[in-house]
């Protein structure tokens, strides 16, 4: 049946950057903020927006991506029409199917998803920013404006702009050029990786695109200077919330951080909720001698120690006498009698054991030398173990270095 | 077909849940921080394997419909069987006007459709009760006994008063069945929970329709003592029949205690509910929060002590609340001091307000007071 809009969420990648946390899960499948995963903002905000279709591009170890969706009743995306669907990639005749290249072939090789809703627009999304976003309202202002593409733009301090995709517009905020990681951005607008493209003109690219043997077949380095450069009108769309690209250790941590000050990123605020899907737990138990304080608490948390400036995933025990500081527990970690944790993000059932040590403090050691500690998931920690600042250790307790 | 059917009554019986029944029934009450009570049975049912349960329905019942929905939660939402809502519609006798007299009354108002279990057994329960048993377990006892009805019962007498008891013969048949009973010494409480061949229970409706009985325990366990081989399922977990407020109170503060939290919340009997999209509890650095069962969604800015939480709770700062139990969504507000108070779901308790109750004779607050 025909749509006006459905969504491409694109969740193929493996976010290296992300090192030992996704060594057995997609990026989009790693677990924040307590009772999420990051994949529950996009398919939130789409279903918060009224977008009931959503394709989503698996690649790299989909297997708990894929059972997580499952049927996409928690973000009420189970419908007899459209619906949540996941998209790995496939055979096609003469043994000719592939691997997804790159982002724009990973959507070029599911045209046919696409064709079957006959969409006037397609807003392709990530798998990997932390942000509530009204997609509904950018799909209005692309048709508004007449669009072939737009792109939602975040203004990011002038001295960071070099970090990200920048794009110049001019006094309508019609995009006039695309810079990638630029030395002198021409503007502060970086892009958000968010994009409405009408699909009649996104399908003309992505089949140009396929042809093009010396593309990389990606939307920042190719569809979107390909479109610019043929004069398509191409619209900024302004964002003003919060929006954090948690590919990276640190922007992952920080982005927990973040949450727990209720700023921008308030997520018991219940106007945009983010839905989830969760094991049924009973509620948090926090003991008579737990202190807990500028911290989050999930269900089937047991606390007995010291909980101070972190989040605790559900099923996050903390046993008398333990401290935990700073720090980011996903589901299923248990610390110990007597252990402390600092600065750290443990993967889903981390055992610390009693008396161990991870992580630490910046004031604790050379400034240079510190950084956040990670375990990955199912790693065990003996008892009286030190694990310095910014080590990351593997489920074999193996050490891996960052690039 | 082998296996269990489940049926579960929630019809109005007398109770002294006080406030927390004025609109709903003893099984939607919340309970537990999450919960409402029905779903410790109905969970125990689905993690026995049952697929089709019936709940039987009268009185005040719109709660309990808004929070079984189809039955999803509970993996119940089938295309053969599952959750089936039994109101009282067919049940010509009293137009569905009058209230159940009793369990055989309530069966004969569903009996069509309990010609067309597919199981060739049933097990019936209460909704009053919190426990987490492997009924499986009581199943295999009953088919290895060669029982016509087995009984599940507990040792422990330490129940509400208007309970049935039961008097055992040393194999475990069940020789007398006694209410009402001062003296309980020696006796085991009866769970209310029965099970028996689909087709002996068909046997025994229409035999008590036809004889104008209605009460289970008169008619079945007491008058067919001699008749029928009925037994009894000790069952010494975790029991917790919920008939007045004070149980309620008691039963409640109760799950501090962590073991029995592991009986109740056995992790391979997971007791489900109705899901809500709440983010995790926060609690703010003036905010302390010691020995407390919290749900997700609370905000904690003041001091909370040996309380339970519901979802979406919110403490203010200087707040201070002591062995409460606080409902979904109640908002304490700055300063306010609550002792030994069970606020239903919604109250606002204002800023800088005092309500004390007592242990035995706690506070309660209705639902969407404002105080």
């Amino acid at each position: 049946m025909k749509k006006e809009c459905i969504a491409m969420l694109l969740a193929g990648g493996q976010g290296s950057r992300l090192y030992v946390l996704t060594s057995d899960v997609a990026k989009p499948a790693v677990p924040f903020g307590g009772k999420y995963r990051i994949i529950d903002f996009p398919l939130s905000n789409c279903t918060n927006s009224g977008i009931d279709t959503v394709g989503v591009l698996t690649q790299y170890k989909p297997l708990e991506l894929n059972s997580y969706i499952g049927s996409g009743q928690p973000w009420d995306l189970d419908r007899l029409d459209g619906g949540v669907h996941i998209l790995p990639p496939y055979m096609v005749e003469g043994d000719k199917g592939s691997w997804f290249k790159g982002t724009a072939n990973a959507i070029y090789q599911n045209i046919g998803f696409v064709d079957m809703y006959d969409p006037e627009y397609v807003v392709i999304l990530s798998g990997d920013h932390i942000y509530k976003m009204n997609y509904a309202k950018m799909v209005e202002a692309h048709k508004k404006a007449g669009a072939a593409c737009t792109i939602s733009v975040l203004e990011v301090p002038w001295a960071e702009a070099s970090r990200f995709g920048i794009m110049a517009v001019d006094g309508e905020d019609n995009i006039v050029e695309f810079q990638e990681k630029p030395k002198e951005p021409k503007s502060n607008l970086a892009s958000m990786g968010i994009y409405v493209f009408t699909w009649k003109k996104l399908r003309e690219y992505l089949v140009s695109d396929e042809a093009d043997p010396a593309s990389s077949n990606d939307f920042g380095k190719n569809i979107i200077p390909n479109m610019l450069n043929a004069g398509e009108k191409m619209v900024a769309y302004r964002f003003d919330g919060y929006w954090k690209d948690v590919g990276t250790l640190e922007s992952l941590w920080d982005a927990n951080m973040d949450m727990l000050s209720r700023g921008d990123l308030d997520l018991l605020e219940d106007s945009w909720p983010i839905y989830a899907r969760l094991p049924a737990e009973p509620p948090a138990f926090i003991g008579k001698s737990a202190l807990v304080d500028h911290s989050v608490v999930t269900q089937g948390c047991e606390i007995s120690g010291k909980v101070m400036n972190s989040v605790l995933s559900h099923g996050a025990r903390v046993e008398e006498g333990a401290e935990v500081q700073y720090s980011v527990l996903m589901p299923g970690v248990t610390v110990k009698r007597g252990a402390v944790v600092r600065y750290a993000i443990l993967g889903e059932n981390c055992q610390v054991a009693a008396g161990a040590s991870v992580g630490g403090s910046p004031e604790s050691c050379d400034p240079d030398a510190w950084g956040i500690t990670v375990l990955g998931p199912g790693t065990n920690i003996e008892p009286g173990e030190v694990v310095a600042p910014k080590t990351m250790l593997n489920r074999d307790h193996k050490e891996v270095h960052t690039k | 077909m082998k296996g269990l059917h489940g049926i579960i009554f929630s019809y109005e019986k007398h109770n002294s849940l006080r406030e927390l029944t004025a609109n709903r029934m003893p099984a939607s009450v919340p309970f537990a921080g999450r919960y409402r009570i029905i779903d410790f049975v109905l969970s125990s049912m689905v993690n026995a394997g049952i697929t089709d349960v019936g709940v039987v329905l009268h009185g005040n019942y719109q709660s309990l419909l808004d929070h079984l929905g189809s039955g999803k939660d509970w993996d119940l939402s089938r295309k053969h069987g599952g959750l089936r809502l039994l109101p009282p519609f067919s049940y010509e006798e009293t137009g569905g006007v009058r209230a159940f007299r009793g369990k055989m009354e309530a069966l004969a108002g569903v009996r069509s459709y309990l010609e067309g279990v597919r199981q060739s057994h049933v097990v019936l329960a209460d909704s009053d009760l919190i426990v987490n048993i492997p009924l499986q377990e009581v199943y295999q006892a009953h088919l290895d006994s060669g029982a016509d009805i087995t009984a599940v019962c507990t040792s422990s007498v330490d129940g509400p008063d208007d309970v049935t008891y039961f008097r055992l013969d040393g194999e475990g048949r069940i020789t007398e069945t006694l209410y009402p009973l001062n003296d309980p010494t020696g006796c085991y409480r009866s769970l209310e929970m029965y099970i028996l061949s689909k087709e002996l229970l068909l046997e025994l409706v229409d035999e008590c329709m036809s004889h104008d009985l209605c009460s289970f325990r008169g008619a079945v366990l007491q008058a067919k003592a001699g008749s029928l081989n009925i037994r009894s399922f000790v069952w010494d977990g975790y029991a917790a029949q919920i008939h007045t407020l004070k149980d309620y109170y008691v039963r409640s503060m109760e799950l501090l205690d962590p073991t029995i939290r592991r009986e109740i919340f056995h992790p391979q009997r997971p007791i489900h509910t109705k899901e809500r999209n709440d983010a995790s509890t926060y609690v703010d650095p003036n905010g302390t929060c010691c020995n407390c069962l919290v749900a997700d969604g609370c905000t904690i800015e003041g001091t909370v002590e040996n309380s339970i939480l519901f979802r979406g709770v919110s403490v203010e700062k200087g707040a201070e609340i002591k062995n409460c139990i606080l409902m979904q969504d109640t908002a304490v507000h700055r300063d306010a001091v609550l002792h030994q108070v069970v606020a239903d779901k919604n109250v606002e308790i204002m800023a800088s307000r005092t309500l004390m109750g007592h242990e035995g004779y706690p506070m309660v607050i209705s639902k969407g007071s404002k105080v």
